[in-house]
């Protein structure tokens, strides 16, 4: 486990943004399921070469937004979806990267109607593959 | 609040009549890992040779465990490491002779499983001469050294400079080991701001002396901002905005960084000033160093001319 984070120092993005970032996008892959357990702090910082304090950071923010939920004395776990939250702000990164993908379209001469139905292409496909993994 | 393991209050020194460290107050709370930033000339060096107590200040004082920094007892040096830039060692001694005298001044404390571990896993062996070891090498040395005698605070003068990525990387390796131990307090000096933004907490940047910031990395990172402000006419003459570090412009574009002021306040100056767009540019902890630390400039070293 946690071979699958990739932390880029110098980047513009905050290493525990990184952090938090990749398993939030490992548990949307199903790569993390319901009730597994995250590495260590200690563990993942040693690995990962970064400061623990910042891994911390990185489980406490998943914490807040429910993605995972610590247990005194035996660890950090994933969370039921159901149990997740998002905000203003969550809504408002996703806008941004949605707004990258049509700028990236449009520039292409990809036409609104061919971008919507790529979307809902990959979308339903993506829903599929995830189920299959959880049976 | 947790206990202060290093102190300066009003740390002063002149080499002549040169201020080199001017009024430096800094609180390092146990536990924190401090990257101590600077440009070159900046300072560093000399406020940690008047930490170690081998520099004496011209005026002020420092403290290193409550002790003060001239008065450095061998009770508190013991529980002090300290890592001097270039990595100076015994050059005619082999690692293990090197090993035993270092060993003698912390009989009590000397982890020999931790220094042998480092040293085979820095691929190294106790036969070998230090004036035979890269440059690389003698720093995986002296940590190996620094590191053995379980060092509550770590002092170390730019430890990472002119070594290759790879062996780098390691010598991090070998911090983060010591940081996952519990109670540790780490002050280092580095232009590798990559290096610092995996390991240190805490950032303190100095400028000719002078205490720039002292704060936690978050919160530099959060702090230091450019916005690109497009205008639709023409960018207002005079730009007053609060917190200003630099700024530039191109045609109807602004480019603004700032410091310390909220995304409200620039999108109020750039909405009265009749913008049409103000969008955040991304800024990595190396550029927002920069643009900390670098002055304006008038003019610039190479100014092309395009044909």
């Amino acid at each position: 486990m946690a071979l699958w984070i990739q932390i880029s120092s110098g980047s513009p993005e905050p290493i525990y943004s990184q952090i938090v970032e990749q398993i939030r996008q490992a548990i949307a892959k199903g790569e993390l399921g319901i009730g597994e357990k995250l590495p260590a702090v200690r563990k993942l910082a040693s690995e990962l070469i970064i400061n623990p304090n910042t891994v911390a950071k990185a489980y406490t923010i998943l914490e807040q937004t429910g993605f995972v939920i610590t247990k005194t004395g035996s660890g950090t776990f994933i969370t039921d979806p159901k149990l997740r939250h998002h905000d203003a702000i969550d809504m408002n990164a996703l806008a941004e990267r949605i707004d990258s993908v049509i700028a990236r379209g449009l520039s292409l001469g990809i036409s609104g109607e061919e971008m919507i139905s790529l979307f809902n292409n990959r979308l339903n496909a993506f829903v599929k593959n995830n189920d299959g993994d959880k049976k | 609040m947790s206990e202060i393991v290093l102190e300066t209050s009003g740390l002063t020194k002149y080499f002549k009549d040169k201020c080199v460290v001017d009024h430096l107050d800094l609180k390092i709370p146990k536990g924190c890992v401090c990257g101590f930033l600077g440009r070159n000339g900046a300072g560093k060096t000399t406020t940690i040779r008047m930490l170690m107590g081998l520099l004496k200040p011209t005026t002020g004082n420092c403290s290193l465990l409550g002790c003060d920094c001239q008065d450095l007892t061998p009770a508190i040096r013991q529980r002090v490491g300290y890592v001097t830039e270039g990595h100076r060692l015994y050059k005619w001694m082999k690692i293990g002779e090197l090993e035993k005298f270092q060993r003698a001044f912390f009989p009590n404390q000397w982890d020999e499983k931790l220094f042998n571990d480092m040293i085979e896993y820095f691929e190294l062996s106790k036969t070998q001469k230090i004036k035979h070891l890269s440059n690389g090498q003698r720093a995986q040395v002296s940590l190996a050294l620094t590191l053995a005698p379980n060092p509550e605070l770590l002092i170390m003068d730019d430890p990472t400079l002119g070594l290759d990525v790879a062996i780098r990387r390691e010598f991090l390796e070998g911090v983060i080991h010591l940081i996952t131990r519990q109670g540790r307090t780490i002050l280092f000096s580095s232009h590798i701001l990559a290096d610092v933004e995996r390991v240190a907490d805490r950032i303190v940047v100095i400028g000719k002396g002078i205490l720039k910031a002292d704060c936690t990395l978050e919160k530099f990172r959060s702090t230091i901002r450019k916005y690109i402000i497009t205008f639709d006419t023409n960018i207002p003459t005079e730009i007053n905005i609060e917190g200003l570090l630099h700024c530039r412009s191109d045609g109807n574009l602004l480019e603004v960084t700032v410091v310390n002021t909220s995304e409200n306040a620039i999108q109020d100056w750039a909405n009265a000033g009749g913008a049409k767009d103000c969008k955040k540019a991304a800024l990595n902890l190396e550029d927002q160093f920069i643009e900390f630390t670098s002055p304006v400039k008038k003019g610039k070293l190479f100014d092309w001319e395009y044909k």
